[in-house]
């Protein structure tokens, strides 16, 4: 006989324990993106008690930062919110540039707002998509992810990379815009339209979806403020909190845009808000394309920020001490410590640095979106079903690049 | 103590005293080329300009454009001071970081780069150049001069040591001054003016006095190259410890350069210290770094001549151990060394003590040509400390050996060092003894004589100090590890000693100098 069959036929067996099931997901789960681990105890189908536990992905980002020059943490701040990382990037740039009290042309300034509002639509993207695809709605996925990789199109003819960029500069950017950037960016608005609208008719009216994401994974105002929650998820939640508009940088303040709001803090305001978001960008996009100067300098003129032309370097003293100057030191910067904040894909991406005065940073602190929000996302699991881990978990949106950093 | 105030900080000085010195002394450095602190003041650069801004302004005319009309019209500016030749009077305010003289730097520093040629990645003196650091804090600009710049001679011999590259000079007479003054030498001097002129050997002459080094180590542009550091490596990559001069009983302080992936001395620097060597050191003193690396002995060996073989780290040991077993106190000598630390001394006066022995000997290099300025004729860093360890026992000249072992009174030896004034020839007479125990960090005539020889740590490796010939003891830490399997002597002598049943009473340098402190108090 086999054992299952002798189990049945024992009837103690059949008996359930009152007890909670002790059950883990992850570190190593296709639902639990990045590394996270989850321990819960399930009371049926119902958890009971959670323990969300990241650092799993923990590479040592910080501490990594003060081992090279100020320039060289831009590959780092890639990887941090890898799916937005012109965000990280001009992050980066302006915490720098905050610290040596410098302003980039206005040319650079409408340019990196434009990369990183296309950063974030792709942001929004993946993850109502990957939210969409876990719900067994794949179609919506592929089709967001069509776009993205259109989206990706330009930020490759731009940056020379579809993801991991590492295009931003102290003082400015790698390069300026191609030529054809403005026309690029403007054929493809109207697909981001249209692909938006396509998501909505395929899942807004879906029942399926509907129940899925209405009135689950519930994150109340008062708990956000209190986590210290931002970005779309504390949005969703009821708090108008957006650095874009609250606190303004770069040229933020010239545009006329809205930030959306949920009410109930539920999946589905999630998910709405994160898609009035791409539409803002959107807008955002459009008026910038229409200020930008097409003439102009990217980068500030200052051969001891950005690296002078390599025409120069190879002619002239100057710039060769300067190029040599800014490669083995790396750029000096003021004693002193800043802490400099962006909207990112996920919140208020901070970057705190602390400079001795020489061309490597004494200390990086980064305020990453993703672990405020993370810390919040066992109260929106506590009391919900474990199916309902696994569209909770993926609108939180964490990151683990960024998170565990 | 009179006061002046610079940059709102301030700074006590001495009457007679001029603004950079004082600053100097506080750890301020005002922007400098030609100022060094132990020259005289030439005040050629003018990078030391600052503004005095007590007192009744100095006006310099100028014409200044009049933005309304775009004409230019006569006004003046502040005349500003250089640093350098300014003396210090109570109560002046000096600015050196006001707006004028943050023009008048600029200006400085872009004249001084207007003919400079694009030699950076090939000069030596990248990495730790004057016109780098200073075009970074003070300039800040680019090119503005189109035309070609002026050409001088480039690589031109200056003597053995030294290569001059009149193109990259700042003409600001450091090297001039440190012949003469430091040298006293008038080797070098100028010729010619304004964007030719070009520094100069004195005809029939070459640079070729002991102090050449130091014209190379006061430039603070890459105009003098050392001919031994010559691309040899980049400076970035050097790392760099304080170490002592083993070169002469002077005890000149130093750094020594290094470079930590290959584990190699590349140069040494001298360290200020105005009670021994003040910044300088002389030419063989600078070039001692070399023996880190040249003529070691890395490997024990045993047996002598043609019938010298290797052998292993603990072998050599209990074979050197093996030799001196049951050896007779009276009949074994022990030779220390005026090359190594005090602490190796006198751990071999330990071990002699402990095995009965009586007769050390001192074993030193010859003396040499001495001078006044820092040589010693003595070129033993550490005969003072070697003479210290023996304590009581009458130390031996080295010569009276020979003698001594062929008339029966000496039959077993324990060497420190290789260092010895006598040759092979002199000291063939050790050949006959079966029982000569050598420890030594290089080879040389007393290795050479030894049946069993062991390497132990260069003075570049170990814990130690020199005792110099004012009697002054310098400690010194190692630059770099050891190679494998090699331990500083003092280690060598405590474990040989153990292996012949003896305890010396010290497991590590800090407690084999408490016994130093003993040894001190006692010759007191």
């Amino acid at each position: 006989m086999e054992p299952a069959d002798e189990l049945l036929n024992d009837e103690a067996a059949l008996e359930l324990s009152e007890d909670p099931m002790r059950l883990n997901m992850g570190p190593s789960h296709p639902a639990m993106h990045g590394t996270i681990r989850m321990v819960m105890d399930l009371d049926g189908e119902t958890v009971v008690n959670l323990d969300v536990q990241p650092g799993y992905l923990h590479r040592g980002f910080e501490k990594s930062c003060e081992r090279g020059t100020w320039a060289q943490v831009f590959p780092y701040a890639d990887r941090l919110n890898y799916v937005s990382p012109m965000l990280n990037n001009v992050g980066w740039s302006l915490a720098v540039e905050k610290l040596l009290e410098i302003e980039v042309p206005e040319r650079c300034q409408y340019y990196r707002v434009i990369l990183g509002e296309l950063s974030r639509i792709s942001d929004h993207f993946t993850c109502n998509g990957a939210s969409a695809m876990e719900l067994g709605a794949f179609t919506p996925f592929l089709w967001l992810l069509k776009v993205r990789d259109w989206v990706w199109d330009i930020l490759e003819r731009e940056t020379g990379a579809r993801m991991t960029h590492s295009f931003g500069r102290i003082g400015g950017m790698a390069e300026p815009p191609t030529p054809t950037f403005k026309d690029d960016v403007l054929r493809v608005i109207p697909e981001l339209h249209k692909v938006v609208k396509e998501t909505e008719t395929m899942l807004l009216g879906n029942r399926i979806f509907l129940d899925r994401m209405q009135g689950v994974g519930v994150l109340t105002k008062e708990q956000a403020l209190s986590y210290g929650v931002t970005g779309p998820v504390a949005r969703s939640a009821g708090i108008p909190y957006d650095v874009r508009k609250d606190h303004p940088y770069l040229v933020y303040d010239r545009f006329d845009f809205d930030v959306p709001v949920g009410e109930d803090g539920d999946n589905w305001d999630r998910f709405m808000v994160r898609l009035e978001e791409i539409r803002q960008s959107v807008r955002i996009i459009e008026q910038a394309i229409e200020q930008m100067p097409d003439d102009g300098p990217v980068n500030v003129d200052d051969p001891r920020i950005v690296y002078p032309e390599k025409d120069a370097v190879y002619t002239t003293i100057e710039a060769t001490i300067a190029h040599f100057k800014l490669v083995m030191e790396g750029l000096r910067t003021p004693k002193g410590e800043v802490y400099s904040f962006t909207e990112g894909g996920n919140g208020e991406l901070g970057f705190h640095i602390v400079s001795d005065g020489s061309g490597t940073p004494y200390r990086v602190r980064v305020r990453p979106p993703c672990w405020y929000n993370l810390a919040s996302a066992r109260e929106m699991l506590l009391g919900g079903m474990i199916a309902d881990i696994i569209p909770t978990f993926g609108s939180v949106n964490m990151i683990g690049g960024e998170c565990d950093r | 103590m009179p006061k002046f105030t610079l940059d709102g900080k301030e700074i006590g000085f001495e009457p007679g005293e001029t603004v950079m010195q004082a600053a100097w002394r506080e750890g301020i450095e005002i922007p400098h080329y030609c100022w060094h602190p132990g020259l005289s003041v030439a005040a050629n650069c003018r990078m030391c300009l600052v503004q005095i801004e007590s007192g009744r302004q100095m006006a310099m005319p100028q014409l200044v454009l009049d933005q309304a009309t775009g004409e230019y019209v006569p006004a003046t500016k502040p005349k500003l001071q250089p640093a350098c030749q300014l003396e210090a009077a109570d109560g002046m305010v000096i600015s050196s970081t006001n707006d004028e003289v943050k023009t008048a730097q600029a200006a400085v520093q872009e004249f001084l780069l207007l003919n400079h040629p694009v030699d950076c990645p090939i000069c030596d003196q990248a990495g730790e150049c004057k016109l780098q650091d200073y075009y970074y804090e003070h300039q800040g600009t680019l090119k503005r001069k189109l035309t070609e710049p002026v050409h001088k001679p480039k690589g031109v011999r200056f003597g053995p040591t030294i290569v001059y590259d009149a193109e990259r000079c700042i003409m600001c007479t450091r090297c001039i001054r440190v012949c003469d003054e430091v040298a006293k030498d008038h080797v070098l001097d100028m010729r010619e003016r304004g964007n030719r002129n070009e520094i100069i050997l004195a005809p029939g002459r070459e640079l070729d006095h002991k102090y050449t080094l130091m014209t190379e180590h006061v430039c603070p542009v890459g105009a003098l190259t050392s001919q031994d550091f010559r691309f040899k490596a980049r400076v970035w990559f050097l790392k760099s410890a304080p170490s002592v001069c083993p070169g002469c009983a002077t005890g000149c302080n130093s750094h020594a350069d290094y470079d930590p992936r290959n584990g190699k001395i590349y140069r040494l620097r001298p360290r200020d210290n105005a009670e021994v060597n003040k910044f300088w050191m002389c030419d063989d003193g600078m070039m001692t770094y070399t023996r880190h690396d040249t003529d070691r002995l890395l490997m024990p060996t045993v047996g002598r001549g043609d019938g010298r073989m290797p052998v292993g780290e603990h072998e050599a040991l209990i074979l050197g151990a093996e030799k001196l077993q049951g050896v007779d106190g009276t009949k074994l000598a022990l030779i220390l060394s005026a090359q190594h630390s005090t602490e190796d001394n006198l751990a071999m006066a330990k071990l002699a003590s402990a095995l009965g022995a009586e007769r050390l000997y001192l074993a030193a290099l010859p003396s040499w040509e001495g001078d006044d300025i820092l040589r010693s004729e003595d070129q033993n860093p550490n005969r003072a400390g070697a003479t210290l360890a023996a304590g009581e026992s009458p130390l031996r000249p080295l010569s009276d050996l020979p003698t001594d072992v062929q008339s029966g009174t000496v039959e077993a030896v324990i060497a420190l060092g290789w260092a010895s004034e006598q040759g092979l020839d002199a000291l063939a007479p050790l050949l006959a003894l079966d029982q000569v125990v050598s420890l030594t960090s290089h080879v040389g005539a007393l290795p050479a004589v030894a049946s069993v020889a062991i390497p132990v740590g260069d003075i570049t490796e170990i814990h130690g100090s020199f005792i110099n010939a004012k009697g002054m003891s310098q400690s010194f830490r190692p630059v770099l590890p050891p190679p494998a399997g090699v331990d500083p002597a003092w280690k060598t002598i405590s474990e040989l000693a153990r292996r012949l049943g003896k305890d010396l009473g010290f497991d590590s340098i800090e407690s084999l100098r408490a016994g130093l402190v003993d040894a001190a108090e006692a010759a007191q």
